[in-house]
């Protein structure tokens, strides 16, 4: 490293340390001034007068409004970005069973990379910690995950030309959908033994059957100018005909974005024989913990086994990313805010200097004067704050595509939902609150070294 | 010693002087230069307002610096991800790969009949270049933990220096250190090259000699591999390359060994770069591939490289657009709104001295401009700090903005950054003060004074 970069560091780091150490002061100080306003409230120290502080909100309204606007944009911009990635940490969350066990091969960190191919691994069906259903059936789901490039029938000018499908091959489906806990909508029904059928309306046409995650049936039936595929649709992947048989109810998991067909079938077509995962299931969630441990430990041939929540849960690697990338940019943009809502408050003290000194005449001490001018601008971040989560709420909801990953290659596409939950809106008026008390200390602090009579002359 | 200066000054002027867009940035420079002296007294009237309240202007310019920073960064980003997913028409790179799976995954001997680009016919067109490539993931402990996992490219040393792009803008010491290294591979296969924050990952230093144990190819564990160097900075940072025959001949020792190939040996070889001179090859030879029955198990898809970029970008399409549709023209607002909210305060503190200089003379119009030519001095110097500063901080001091986006290696700021810096400051610096300026324009001298009276 040069010594134009090391320089460059230690002047960004340097001013990045004062700046947070100001900050940091200044949060301490408004915090006490919290204390002192809420003994206020209850009558243990005498009032601040906040009631003319926020007369002259109204009366200086376009300044009010051109600041709290600009927090609203910072704010619903923060909200936003956090429903994203909550949206994803929800999705990775409900995708696992804390009693199941994903056994993958040595090594592998996710399944798109996993091949169990390299041994006989069929006692993993006979293992004593596998639990069995009213039938006395081992609960264990044999896989193979595939992701299939799917040209688009007909484009958009300008827009995708093909997307990545992700395929499941399945021994037995519905003992995959015990397994994970998934079923079918009304009037669907797992893929048959022989996993093909006839094409309805053309007796001699065969197309695969397969059942799909409710968000890829959305998908997919864009193509066809649908809201969703629906029982008996068919749809175009690698040059063969493909027939729904039902919608998984897989809405807020990594499932939802996926399609289920059988396994002899996809892996014969897609040139992948062996299985990429098993998951199985125990009988809580200790078990399934011991057991990863054990299998991992001692199988032969070795397996990388762990519990299914927390294969999930090294998925949010890259969303965690996601969630540094996007405080990084908030943080940035909160400065900004601070600036201007400093400007602001600035301004005000400098028009009212003359009021500020009747004020002192009055009696109010400079402690009262400091908090009635604090509390303005927490009062204008608050406000900008709130209009700012009302308006990042409006993003509940929406449906989105992205990416999960452990970090080390590979990745799945997922379809989700932005969730803006209670968590994220209280988030939010913090960081309003926040931004509200560093820009609005020091102008506070000028106000209370006013002095009244020179202030009167 | 005079004459040697006096001829390396005419050679640059005449090599400055090559480029058009110097000419005219030249004249627009000049053309500036001749507006300011004829307009001096308005711009030290300007300077002098913005000194009145040298905190206001520190503040608005403070906001101004950090926001155009953030879309400096964000704009650095996208820029690089359009340009590698434009379609170029000359010299460009078609991508053969598998044809319906991901991770792709070809047999080996496909890469000698691309070489010839499936050519049966006379008159079949070849690539000009060849490069293949494959993966191999390996961890320094037999326990394969995650934290020591190094993911490896095993190609043709002799291709990264003429088919890699990101080898192609190296300065002299760097391509001489490239070429250093890719002679050492070529002579000991067992030698490997480490990005820089690999080899700081797992804490090893250049000279010590590493065992790897495969993820992804089981079975095949690459013993005695020697660090041998770093790939220059910003380079694959995160990846390290081996000689292609390395892995190849484990999976030929694999099956000497066992009796029977290895799994994956039919499908190491994981795509395939060829080199094509224009779109009319490309066609050519796409059709010649797609025709060919060498290609048959598995089927294989040929792309342009900025074609195959794209479909890997799809999976961050919607936060991509969320990115350039939402987030950019938020900062943009937000950063108007900060400038309108020192601006309009500034007008109103000074509707006297707008009044008193209506009585000197000064139209309306003028006094607008002197509004917004303040917002746009705030805007530009602020734009320009701003673009070169991060320019100079995150290509120099941090390498590059490190992203989950694919495999794409730290986004540097693109030099063109130094003139988006100031262009956003000046532009939003006007979009932000267009309503004081003009309620600057329209002060009613009499209302002012009457008031004042």
């Amino acid at each position: 490293m040069d010594i134009l970069a090391k320089i460059l560091i230690y002047l960004v780091g340097g001013a990045f340390v004062l700046f947070a150490a100001v900050a940091a002061l200044i949060l301490v100080l408004g915090l006490l001034l919290a204390l002192v306003f809420i003994l206020q409230l209850f009558g243990l120290l005498r009032r601040v007068p906040f009631n003319y502080n926020l007369r002259n909100l109204f009366v200086r309204w376009p300044t009010t409004l051109l600041t709290a606007l600009a927090f609203t944009m910072v704010v619903s911009l923060l909200i936003v970005m956090l429903a994203f990635v909550n949206g994803l940490f929800v999705l990775t969350r409900s995708s696992g069973q804390p009693a199941n066990v994903l056994v993958l091969s040595e090594g592998a960190t996710e399944e798109s990379v996993s091949s169990l191919g390299f041994g006989d691994i069929t006692a993993l069906n006979q293992h004593p910690a596998v639990a069995k259903d009213e039938n006395g059936k081992p609960l264990i789901s044999w896989e193979v995950y595939l992701v299939v490039n799917q040209p688009i029938d007909r484009p958009k000018p300008g827009g995708q030309k093909r997307r990545f499908l992700q395929v499941r091959g399945l021994m037995e489906p519905e003992q995959t959908g015990r397994v994970h806990r998934i079923g079918l909508y009304p009037g669907g029904s797992w893929f048959t033994q022989a996993g093909v059928q006839a094409i309805p309306g053309k007796a001699d046409e065969q197309a695969i059957q397969v059942v799909l995650g409710e968000g890829i049936a959305r998908t997919l039936g864009q193509d066809k100018d649908k809201p969703s595929l629906q029982v008996d649709d068919v749809f175009q992947m690698a040059e063969r005909s493909w027939i729904v048989t039902g919608i998984l109810q897989s809405s807020g998991s990594t499932f939802d974005s996926e399609i289920w067909a059988k396994q002899q079938i996809v892996g014969e077509k897609f040139g992948k024989a062996s299985y990429s995962t098993v998951v199985m299931r125990t009988t809580d969630a200790q078990t399934a913990k011991q057991t990863a441990e054990d299998l991992s430990a001692t199988f032969k041939p070795a397996v990388a086994a762990q519990v299914e929540t927390e294969y999930y849960e090294r998925l949010n690697t890259t969303n965690l990313q996601f969630f540094y990338a996007a405080v990084v940019v908030a943080s940035f943009m909160a400065l900004g805010g601070v600036f201007g809502i400093m400007n602001t408050m600035f301004a005000a003290i400098s028009q009212r200097q003359k009021d500020i000194g009747v004020l002192r005449i009055l009696g109010y001490s400079r402690w009262q004067i400091l908090e009635s001018f604090f509390l303005e601008s927490i009062a204008l971040a608050l406000l900008g704050g709130a209009m700012g989560c009302a308006l990042g709420m409006a993003a509940n909801g929406w449906s989105a595509s992205s990416i999960i990953s452990s970090g080390q290659g590979g990745g799945r596409s997922v379809v989700f939902k932005l969730l803006v939950d209670g968590k994220i809106l209280l988030g939010g008026l913090i960081f309003s609150l926040v931004m509200g008390n560093i820009g609005g200390l020091l102008p506070a602090l000028s106000a209370m070294r006013v002095r009244p009579l020179e202030s009167l002359r | 010693m005079f004459e040697s200066t006096l001829r390396s000054l005419d050679e640059r002027i005449m090599a400055f002087l090559d480029s058009p867009w110097n000419v005219v940035l030249a004249a627009l420079g000049l053309f500036a230069l001749v507006l300011l002296y004829a307009w001096a007294p308005y711009v030290r009237l300007v300077v002098k307002s913005m000194r009145r309240n040298p905190l206001r202007t520190l503040l608005t310019g403070s906001a101004t610096f950090l926001l155009v920073m953030v879309i400096t960064m964000i704009w650095s980003v996208l820029w690089l991800l359009d340009l590698v997913t434009a379609e170029r028409s000359r010299d460009f790179k078609a991508i053969v790969t598998e044809r319906w799976q991901i991770p792709s995954q070809m047999p080996f001997s496909y890469e000698r009949i691309l070489e010839d680009g499936g050519a049966t016919r006379r008159g079949d067109v070849k690539p000009q270049n060849v490069m293949s490539w494959q993966f191999y993931g390996g961890t320094l402990d037999p326990k394969k933990s995650r934290e020591n996992l190094v993911f490896f490219f095993a190609l043709d040393p002799a291709k990264v220096l003429t088919m890699m792009d990101e080898f192609r803008d190296l300065n002299e010491d760097e391509h001489l250190e490239m070429q250093k290294m890719v002679r050492a591979v070529q002579e000991d296969k067992r030698r490997i090259v480490l990005g820089r924050d690999c080899l700081k990952r797992i804490n090893k230093r250049v000279g010590e000699r590493i065992s790897l144990f495969s993820i992804n190819y089981q079975g095949i564990d690459l013993d005695d591999c020697e660090i041998i160097g770093t790939l220059p900075e910003g380079r694959l940072t995160l990846f390290g390359l081996m000689h292609r025959d390395r892995l190849n001949n484990a999976l030929d020792a694999y099956e000497r060994k066992n009796g029977s190939p290895h799994p994956l040996a039919k499908k190491s070889l994981n795509l395939v770069w060829l080199q094509i001179p224009d779109t009319e090859t490309y066609g050519k030879l796409a059709e010649q591939i797609a025709n060919s029955p060498s290609f048959a198990d598995p089927a294989v898809k040929v792309e342009t490289a900025s074609s195959g970029i794209s479909s890997f970008l799809d999976a961050y399409r919607d936060m991509l657009w969320g990115v350039r549709w939402l987030l950019v023209p938020a900062i943009l607002a937000t950063l108007s709104m900060v400038i309108a909210t020192a601006i309009s305060i500034s007008v109103r503190e000074r509707r006297i001295e707008m009044a008193v200089l209506k009585v000197l003379g000064f139209g309306p119009t003028r006094i607008l401009f002197m509004v917004l030519a303040e917002a746009a001095f705030i805007g530009l110097v602020s734009g320009a700090l701003s673009a070169g500063g991060a320019y100079l901080y995150i290509n120099k001091a941090m390498g590059g903005l490190r992203l989950p986006i694919a495999f794409f290696p730290p986004f540097r700021i693109p030099l063109e950054a130094l003139w988006w810096g100031p262009t956003l400051g000046i532009l939003t610096a006007l979009v932000g003060s267009i309503f004081p300026a003009w309620s600057a324009r329209s002060v009613r001298v009499s209302q002012v004074f009457s008031k004042l009276a």
